[in-house]
């Protein structure tokens, strides 16, 4: 029997140190891979002491939700992110989309539309159509749009790099659908800062590029007063690596940077604020998530009152887009990601997003198929009209834990969020690689944990499904939508007036040089008189060049987390062994070709195989087969390990490898790691691929493979 | 492949037999190096090369100074290679080596050849590997050799006894005049860059190359004769990069119509024969068989207290004249 005097609390640690056989119940806490305390058991004093009342929805500083009525009223939007191959296929693929219960569109560009470049540029040829929709110009925006009346429709748009030409094109499709831009809703992501941290899909150099910002952001709140000038985005902070402090933080001080720069172009706060939008990633930690969303939305109202002290309470309320984790899905036992989106939605809804995207479930493997997508779509469904969590606004409001883990994680990132401050904000920031160093190394650690088993993923490192069944996949032939844009390429410049677009392109040039202008405004003069998305790029171009990023690698902190593991030593060992044998160190040249940016899995391969005794050479983003190739050679390397996230491998992996022989440097090794879907691996190692690394890779054991097959050919 | 097709390739100006010939140079396996010193002895020849060091602190914009700075020698005629010498030496581990990431262009051009150098082993190592790699280079038809490095430790100083000219690069943090110099590399110094004269920072660049000239005034310099040369350059933009190389191209002239050019070199040749001897015989003394058996006792008998160092020492080197009278 507990003592009568024992407080509830009192009486509570008892309990518990029982129940632990002795141990102090404070053993339970654990340390957030934020920095965040998480306590075992969050009660009454918690709240109290942090003096967080996070009072009522649609109220300063709008912790609870930016509406009064949320979902009770109208549940998020479903808006699934999508787009692939040609206009025509991904039209098709949005009007069936929509007629089974999407709400939003959102459109997804490829790899070389984000980067400004014509499908018949040579840089593109493997990238044309894949992880995304090609436009080269308005009349592939009109096939996209077709039978979608824009006035009603609101259309979120992924585009950074070519965000010019293609919200030109955007808007003059509507016009020619007979839709006025000031009628047209919808978001353009427009959010250059977080390309220069980590998606990398940016074309000009930093501070053109915050020009592009500022003019969109203008050109908006003149004419179209319905459309999202921005979506500030921390998805691919999360996604590259960033904890949640870490994206939250950097996320917001992205905001206020680009709100910095609006009011130098001498805008009023309050004439665009109100449409800023945001976008966060949902990954697996639940209770953290919930917390994220809730503290973004108070910190924001915060800082904004704090530092631009706007009059319309609009400007200071967040409203955000969410979308599962892409990270968190496995490749191994693929069904298990619809259970992880599942969870992660229900984070993003108890957090109170606007609108959500969530993952197929094959989407570590390849892009999404007909069934996928519909289990994706439908995951929403069943939360909005299956289950009772719309009934009620903000119902995890008043959690112990919840309230508790809000203010802790807002505390957390104000910290941060004033370190970017003090270096005089988030370009400034970027400039000194802070972020971007920050975001690496949190994702080395990450790693290291789950090759070390510390962080469990079913299906990778913990209940290995030995027998997995083969899954459905769609390829894209990539020859063909080339092929196609090509001849639609053609057919538009034939046609044109040729002196009229040679006129505009050296007006949107000078306007470049001078600052003087609105390049949004002349671009879409230039596309009325169909000028492609890739001229229109160039124009820019030929003023400012091509930014092309300093790389900054990081070195010893996926070690650090090993420690004294034998396993990892035995492997160090061996390329020690292979190092004295061979009068050098086994050395790899880890490159990514075509246009995708995403280099999270290259540095963090290139990062550990250093860590483990490699030489490493880190190849240019952007890499041509011959540029890799040549590199190779020049080093020297024993192998080639090529990282490949966005299905261009099928041509750019075999153009390589005859590179090479050409070259009489059949000796080098290539081995291939990122998104490869499993029907693909006969392919590559029939041209002459020696390894292929999927998704949930364990590193050292890769290590150790790529060393064998080194030894393999020397033999 | 043979030596001698490497050395046929080599001179032929062939990529891949010239990355061959360097990885046996680096290599510190005894028949690589054999072969290694076969190789040189098959291209030994006099040509007309520059060969120029390139330090600063980083951060300074090497890389983007390199990328400008080669690009535009290329443009010129020239075909370029670039040999990295590095030595933060990680303690263990192997070496991350992005500098081509920062490259870009200059890496793809045909008339143009990279060549990071990991960082393992100590830095008298690197520096051999270096002055026989640009030997290669130099036989392979690249009439331009820059030796990066960055300004750590003795590294200018190793870098700069292997150039014809040396040139560093500065930020322009004006203000702090000389002090932030480390001590001896004015003495090194031929041509001086302030990189980074582009948008807040142009005023400040000029105003530091003024400092540093102003500076340099009272100082003695490498060559009492050859004036040291200052630039303040924008590498990103493009800018003050032909001024540098034409510059580069005065001293050389100076260098050769006052006889010193081949002066330099030779006398970079003679201390570096001395200094190759001299590690040569250190290895010999504490790796050679016998000698390492006799160090495990003289070690014993020191800790044991049965010998004095100083004797211990007088004991050890005489096993080496005593080789040298067989």
């Amino acid at each position: 029997m507990a003592d009568q005097k024992q407080s509830p609390e009192e009486q509570w640690r008892a309990l518990a140190t029982k129940a632990l056989k002795g141990k102090d119940p404070e053993s339970l806490n654990r340390k957030s891979p934020e920095g965040v305390q998480i306590q075992a058991l969050y009660t009454k004093d918690d709240v109290e002491q942090r003096n967080t009342d996070s009072g009522y929805p649609g109220q300063f500083p709008f912790t609870r939700g930016p509406y009064p009525t949320m979902y009770t009223q109208r549940p998020w939007t479903i808006r699934q992110y999508a787009g692939f191959s040609t206009a025509e296929e991904s039209n098709k693929f949005y009007r069936a989309a929509l007629e089974k219960g999407q709400k939003g569109l959102s459109v997804a560009f490829d790899l070389a539309t984000h980067r400004g470049y014509d499908s018949d540029h040579p840089r593109v040829v493997g990238d044309v159509g894949k992880a995304g929709v090609a436009i080269d110009s308005v009349e592939d925006m009109k096939i996209l749009f077709d039978g979608i009346p824009l006035d009603q429709m609101s259309v979120s748009m992924t585009m950074n790099g070519a965000v010019i030409p293609i919200m030109a094109a955007y808007i003059v499709a509507a016009e020619e659908q007979g839709v006025a831009s000031e009628k047209l809703s919808g978001t353009i992501q427009n959010d250059i800062l977080k390309e220069f941290m980590v998606r990398n899909t940016y074309i000009y150099p930093p501070q053109e590029s915050m020009r592009l910002v500022a003019d969109i952001i203008e050109y908006t709140s003149k004419y179209m007063p319905r459309f999202n000038s921005i979506s500030i985005s921390g998805y691919h902070m999360q996604e590259a690596g960033a904890d949640s402090a870490l994206e939250l933080a950097f996320t917001l001080a992205d905001g206020l940077e680009y709100v910095k720069t609006a009011v130098e172009r001498g805008l009023a706060v309050d004439d665009f604020a109100p449409r800023l939008s945001f976008f966060f990633a949902i990954g697996m930690n639940f209770l953290m998530e919930v917390s994220k969303l809730r503290a973004a939305r108070s910190l924001w109202a915060e800082l904004m009152k704090e530092y631009f002290d706007p009059k319309n309470q609009k400007s200071m309320m967040l409203r955000t887009h969410c979308q599962t984790s892409g990270w968190s899905l496995t490749a191994q036992d693929p069904l298990n990601n619809v259970i992880r989106t599942t969870i992660e939605a229900m984070a993003a809804v108890l957090g109170g997003t606007q609108s959500l995207h969530t993952n197929s479930y094959d989407e570590a493997i390849s892009l999404p198929t007909e069934t996928s997508s519909r289990i994706a779509r439908n995951t929403q469904i069943i939360i909005q009209e299956e289950t009772d969590i719309t009934h009620t606004v903000d119902p995890l409001g008043g959690s112990y834990a919840i309230e508790s883990m809000t203010s802790d994680l807002k505390e957390r990132a104000l910290g941060i969020i004033n370190e970017v401050m003090e270096m005089g904000g988030m370009a400034k920031a970027i400039e000194q690689g802070y972020p971007k160093r920050k975001i690496e190394e949190a994702a080395a650690i990450k790693q290291a944990g789950i090759d070390k088993g510390d962080l469990t993923i079913v299906g990778v490192n913990k209940f290995i499904n030995e027998k997995e069944d083969p899954v459905e996949i769609l390829d894209i032939d990539n020859t063909d939508v080339r092929n196609r844009q090509v001849e639609l390429i053609e057919a538009i410049k034939e046609k044109r007036d040729k002196v009229a677009v040679k006129e505009v392109l050296e007006q949107i040039k000078t306007s470049a040089e001078s600052g003087k202008g609105n390049l949004l405004e002349l671009a879409v003069e230039a596309t009325r008189r169909r000028a492609t998305v890739g001229e229109i790029s160039t124009a820019m171009e030929r003023a400012w060049g091509r930014h092309s990023a300093t790389s900054q690698t990081i070195k010893g902190v996926y070690e650090s987390v090993y420690q004294s593991d034998d396993h990892y030593q035995e492997i160090k060992h061996k390329i020690e062994a292979f190092a004295e044998e061979e009068g050098r160190r086994p050395r790899i040249l880890v490159v990514k070709m075509g246009q995708d940016g995403h280099d999270r899995g290259a540095k963090v391969v290139a990062t550990a195989f250093a860590d483990m005794g490699f030489d490493v050479d880190v190849g240019p983003l952007f890499s041509t087969p011959e540029e890799a190739a040549k590199q190779a050679i020049e080093n020297d390397v024993h192998v080639i390990g090529v990282s490949t996230l966005a299905a261009g491998h099928k041509t750019l992996i075999p153009e390589l490898i005859s590179i090479l022989k050409n070259q009489e440097a059949e000796d080098i090794i290539i081995v291939a790691g990122g998104v490869i879907p499993v029907q693909d691996y006969e392919f590559l190692r029939s041209v002459g691929v020696s390894a292929i690394f999927g998704p949930g890779t364990n590193i050292p054991k890769a290590a150790s493979e790529v060393i064998d097959e080194i030894r393999a050919v020397k033999a | 492949m043979t030596v001698s097709q490497l050395a046929k390739g080599i001179k032929a100006g062939k990529r891949r037999p010239l990355a061959k010939g360097i990885t046996l140079v680096e290599s510190s396996h005894p028949s690589d190096q054999e072969q290694a010193a076969q190789l040189l002895t098959h291209l030994a020849e006099d040509r007309d090369t520059i060969r120029i060091g390139v330090s600063g602190v980083p951060g300074v914009g090497k890389s983007t100074f390199i990328e400008a700075f080669g690009n535009h020698l290329i443009a010129e005629g020239h075909r370029v290679a670039v040999l990295a010498v590095d030595p933060s030496s990680p303690t263990t581990g192997g070496s991350i080596l992005g500098d081509k990431t920062r490259m870009e262009t200059l890496s793809s051009r045909e008339e143009a050849f990279i060549r990071p150098s990991p960082t393992s082993g100590t830095l008298g190592g690197v520096a051999k590997r270096t002055r026989e790699t640009m030997l290669l280079c130099e036989a392979g038809g690249y009439d331009v050799i820059l030796v990066e490095t960055v300004g750590v430790g003795q590294s200018e100083f190793e870098v700069s006894s292997m150039v014809d000219c040396f040139m560093m690069l500065m930020l322009p943090g004006a203000g702090d005049g000389l002090q932030g110099i480390k001590r001896g590399i004015m003495e090194i110094t031929d041509v001086m860059v302030i990189n980074k004269a582009d948008g807040d920072q142009e005023k400040l660049a000029l105003q530091a190359k003024s400092e540093y000239e102003h500076a340099f005034h009272f100082l003695q310099t490498r060559l009492p004769d050859i004036p040291v040369r200052f630039h303040a350059v924008s590498a990103l933009k493009n800018k003050g990069i032909t001024e540098v190389w034409s510059s580069i191209l005065q001293f050389i002239d100076a260098l050769k119509q006052q006889g010193f050019f081949n002066e330099q070199r030779m006398s970079q040749n003679l201390s570096w024969f001395k200094r190759l001897a001299e590690d040569a015989l250190i290895e010999e003394l504490w790796r050679g068989e016998h000698n390492r058996e006799m160090a495990e006792q003289l070690k014993k008998g020191i800790i044991n207290n049965e010998i004095l160092p100083s004797v211990a020492a007088k004991k050890m080197v005489s096993i080496i004249k005593k080789a040298d009278s067989n």
